[in-house]
């Protein structure tokens, strides 16, 4: 066997260092993070109030508030079970916050708030403490004695007769807190009893987030009584269901995918050994893929690897070029030389004309999207280099094998020559699909919902818990943002303050703020040091007392308390760290590592059903304070996928610009670049006419979708140039392409059958796409290479 | 933030207080008059007469921790089917305004909106008012036990509450009434506390 140009040392040194370059990325992927949650598709650089919102989604305390709810047999059996969820998931130190709507679940801050009263309570100020100032607050205390509530201040009235606890309270009564029923929270329509819960665990802890969840079942199982049902929600669900998902549709695509890829294989060549090398740049490009985004981002997204699945369609179809084409003319172990000289300028440009595709999305704003761009050029890549490199080593003559090939290029050579025919059904099928697109003007209206893995189902069960909770993730906020936390707690003091005639005049139902509990230290101080010293209070409380129904000598627990709160140091985020109070601040005001401080002021529209916040009365109340801005996630949601969409249709755009350049810079024609581009416009076009006619909501994903059609169907379209100027082909050629194609078009076909909408949408394009990009290729072929 | 135990105490006694503001008005509303002995159906069918109306009330208070007992005055609004409200003048101007779930209370300067149905006491009063409202006997005897007795031209109703949390602050409610009209209404809680609260004959509300 004679090899003039590549001597054994030489073969030894390339499959050397393909398999270093090999272990390299073994060795980079054991060290890789694998990750499944939405944020994959939440932008890179937001803006200031992007930042908060991703801040929220990502790490904030919806995304470790677990939702339950229990339905079944009667109000006192779902009761029961609740108190006894709760005290289970109390006791099991994994959640930092249990609620069903037990008051006694509120005894220690309401502890807290009682001891700390002076320094949180709004009307204290150095007026509050003179004669009229105490004669008016007592008058306040006593007017809900003799009522029910009375009851609960009568204790309280000798220490706190000014009614500061009750003034505290007042500001903290949700104005839409769930409905209760035998001491729990309960649906509206009286069928569940709710409860809510939030993790210690962080909400990017998945594997903490699924202990959890399975904690919170198996104590329903041993709570409930029979006959009842667990309902669960919330983002943690989501993000563990989300990625079990993934993980179980990664591990059945990559199944599907290689059987598929075999069995087409070893009908083309009838040869085992014909599989395991077309395998070899498949398996190298999937490699090098999942190591380039595990050094590039840090963490693998699954939806990445889902779609790598696709790889495997792809870069096998260098090793079908190689196999059939080295082969052509056998002998003397000189094949691969040929195939260097015919085969492979074409395979380069076709890899570039993908790497222009591909290379579009390295760009996008979507971290998701860039994983799935640099995936794709590092696999190609790699199994390119493999194909011309280590192939030529292991099989320098190609595959002998035959198999079904001359049948496929037979069928090919027919298919191809009553192609032209349809030149003109297929130009009217294409301004039929200029005319429905342009007709259908909300083409692009799918949402960032729309990427999100969820079902439908579980989304109604998510909105429906929430309803009843009246707990929402979508509301709006106003977001106060300072350098550190006290400049941050002072701006929504002013914040809060401008929104209290919010509330007067119906604009707000209510709202919260972190400064009801822990105003500044600014403000605390204020308020403390108006407190006088107890001689002076003293007298001020004979005077107010005098003639009225409370004497002061039953008072002398309240001088005491005054006295001490005066001495007490100020209240800050650190100094409750550890207080039943922390849960609750850490809700609503969130620190920075750089010391930065942002609160979150959630608003309650005006009462419960259908009505709409008025943004522009809020945004005018908040007008001209530092820091401070109005947030209605959704809205905010929505808006950033827009922008994305916008930035994707640019970079999509300018992929295809690239691989049209590619195409020009290759063939220096301008006759046969537009011959080239005609097929894979109409590709494009019928394309969109097809998901316009089946009612497609198109999103970002689709787009990206049709980027690819252009950059893997270009291939198609360049292999039909060439034939022109190449003059014949032979059906080896022929069913090459073919089973190339065919490859392509399956493993999207696999992917569009995926239950994560991300995949799907980009199976469901690129899938009919590229068919129709070779079908049309052949439609539009050159008439003088048919008659070659 | 959830709910603390002293704003649901709050919560409840201005709830409380707008019921007695919706009982009283009812009984305003009423004006027919008949000797013969009265039951539950008859005071009722008497209370559905009046849709809407306005009284002036006044309330005094008896509570063990004082010296001497609290006074207060104010107006007191109804309107069918579901909205009514407390407007106490003197001593401070607060009131308490419901309607539907929805309760507005406004006090020193102070305004806050909650939901009715979020404070259990607060589910069966409401029960109990929009029964009463309503001339519906079967909902009042859902959270209380009512007895009747006089006449339809002085009849006196004697509440006593069935749910166990309602019971634990208040021991017994006494609604006395001429014709269509509520003229007092007596309320005794369980730590001896008691208010008695006088209804001046109604005025048609203001249109």
């Amino acid at each position: 066997m004679s090899m003039p140009a590549l001597v054994p040392p030489r073969r030894a040194v390339v499959l050397l260092l393909w398999l270093a370059a090999v272990l390299l990325a073994v060795l980079q992927i054991s060290r890789s993070t694998f990750t499944a949650d939405l944020s994959a598709f939440l932008p890179a650089n937001p803006d200031a109030q992007q930042r908060v919102l991703i801040e929220q989604l990502k790490s904030g305390v919806p995304s470790r508030t677990l939702l339950m709810g229990i339905v079944g047999a009667d109000t006192g059996a779902r009761a029961k079970a609740s108190r006894a969820l709760a005290a289970a998931l109390q006791r099991s130190g994994l959640f930092e916050t249990v609620s069903n709507g037990e008051s006694s679940a509120f005894a220690d801050v309401g502890q807290w708030i009682f001891e700390h009263r002076y320094a949180l309570s709004p009307a204290v100020n150095a007026q509050h403490f003179s004669a009229d100032g105490l004669r008016d607050a007592i008058a306040d205390s006593l007017s809900l004695l003799g009522t029910p509530a009375g009851n609960m201040i009568k204790p309280l009235l000798e220490r706190d007769p000014t009614g500061e606890t009750q003034r505290i309270a007042e500001t903290l009564i949700p104005s839409n807190a769930p409905r209760t029923e035998g001491g729990v929270w309960t649906s509206r329509a009286g069928e569940r009893a709710l409860l809510l819960a939030t993790t210690r665990a962080a909400g990017a802890d998945l594997d903490a987030q699924a202990l959890a969840i399975a904690r919170v079942r198996s104590a329903f199982a041993a709570a409930a009584s029979p006959g009842l049902t667990l309902q669960m929600s919330g983002a943690p669900v989501f993000s563990v269901d989300s990625r079990a998902q993934i993980e179980r549709e990664v591990r059945w695509l990559a199944i599907a995918g290689t059987l598929l890829m075999s069995t087409l294989l070893l009908l083309a060549f009838a040869s085992l050994s014909a599989l395991v090398v077309a395998m070899l740049p498949v398996a190298s490009g999937v490699l090098a893929g999942i190591a380039a985004v595990s050094l590039a981002y840090g963490t693998v997204h699954g939806i990445t690897l889902g779609f790598g699945s696709t790889l495997i369609g792809e870069a096998v179809d260098y090793a079908i070029y190689y196999l059939i084409q080295a082969h052509g003319q056998a002998g003397s172990g000189a094949g691969w030389r040929r195939w260097l000289g015919s085969g492979w300028p074409t395979v380069r440009l076709g890899l570039l004309t993908s790497i222009c595709g591909f290379g579009a999305l390295v760009f996008s704003g979507f971290p998701g999207l860039a994983q799935l761009g640099t995936f794709s050029i590092a696999g190609l890549l790699a199994a390119a280099v493999t194909t011309r490199f280590v192939l030529p080593v292991l099989v320098p003559d190609g595959a002998r094998g035959v198999g079904l090939r001359r049948h496929l290029g037979r069928l090919g050579r027919r298919l191809f020559a009553v192609m032209p025919a349809l030149r003109w059904p297929v130009l009217a099928l294409g301004i039929a699909a200029i005319v429905l697109v342009w007709q259908r003007g909300d083409l692009w209206r799918a949402e960032l919902s729309s990427l999100s893995p969820v079902s439908k189902a579980a989304l109604a069960l998510d909105a429906s818990l929430r309803a009843d909770l009246t707990s929402s993730d979508a509301g709006a906020l106003v977001v106060v943002q300072g350098a550190d936390v006290q400049t941050t707690l002072q701006r929504a003091e002013v914040a809060a303050a401008r929104l209290e005639p919010l509330v007067e005049r119906g604009v707000l139902a209510g709202f919260n703020s972190v400064t009801r509990l822990l105003p500044s230290v600014a403000t605390q101080q204020r308020r403390l040091h108006s407190i006088p010293d107890a001689d002076v209070l003293r007298r001020a409380l004979d005077e107010a007392t005098r003639g009225g129904p409370l004497p002061a000598a039953r008072l002398a627990p309240f001088i005491a308390e005054a006295e001490q709160a005066r001495q007490r140091p100020p209240q800050t985020p650190a100094s409750v760290r550890g207080t039943p109070l922390a849960p609750l601040v850490d809700t609503m005001l969130l620190t920075r590592s750089d010391g930065s401080a942002v609160a979150l002021l959630p608003l309650q529209p005006p009462s419960a059903t259908g009505a709409v916040l008025d943004s522009a009365a809020v945004a005018a109340a908040l007008h001209g304070l530092a820091g401070t801005q109005e947030l209605d996630i959704g809205q905010e949601l929505g808006g950033l996928y827009n922008r994305y969409l916008g930035e994707a249709k640019a970079q999509a755009l300018f992929g295809a610009l690239g691989v049209v350049l590619l195409m020009a810079l290759w063939l220096r024609n301008w006759r046969r670049v537009l011959a080239v581009c005609q097929p894979l416009l109409l590709a494009v076009l019928l394309t969109l006419g097809g998901l316009a006619l089946c009612h497609v909501s198109l999103g970002i994903l689709h787009l990206v979708g049709l980027l690819l059609v252009v950059a893997v169907g270009s291939n198609y379209a360049l292999f039909f140039d060439l034939l022109r100027e190449g003059g014949d082909s032979d059906d080896d050629t022929l069913a090459s392409l073919l089973l190339a194609n065919l490859t392509t078009v399956l493993s999207f076909a696999l992917i569009a059958t995926s239950q994560i909408p991300a995949l799907s949408a980009i199976g469901r394009v690129v899938a009919p796409g590229a068919l129709l990009a070779l079908l049309l290729a052949a439609v539009f072929a050159p008439r003088r290479a048919r008659a070659a | 933030m959830k709910t603390q135990a002293p704003e649901r105490t709050r919560g409840t006694l201005r709830r409380w207080r707008t019921l007695l503001t919706a009982l009283t008005a009812l009984a305003l509303l009423t004006g027919a008059s008949a000797a013969w002995a009265i039951d539950l159906p008859g005071v009722m069918a008497l209370l559905a007469q009046r849709k809407s109306g306005q009284a002036h009330f006044t309330e005094e208070r008896h509570v063990s921790t004082l010296d001497s007992p609290l006074h207060s005055s104010g107006t007191l609004t109804f309107s069918a089917p579901d909205q009514f409200a407390r407007h106490t003048l003197e001593p401070r101007p607060e009131s308490a305004e419901v309607q539907g779930n929805a309760l507005l209370l406004k006090r020193g300067g102070r305004t806050r909106r909650m939901a009715l149905d979020a404070v259990p006491e607060l589910s069966a009063l409401l029960g109990a008012l929009r029964g009463t409202l309503n001339g519906d006997a079967a909902a009042l005897q859902k959270h209380f036990r009512v007895e009747v007795s006089g006449s339809a031209a002085k009849w006196v109703m004697h509440l006593t509450p069935l749910d166990s949390r309602l019971a634990a602050q208040v021991r017994a409610m006494e609604v006395v009434g001429q014709q269509s009209d509520l003229r007092s209404i007596e309320l005794d809680l369980t730590g001896g506390d008691s208010s008695l609260m006088l209804i001046d004959p109604p005025t048609a509300l203001p249109r």
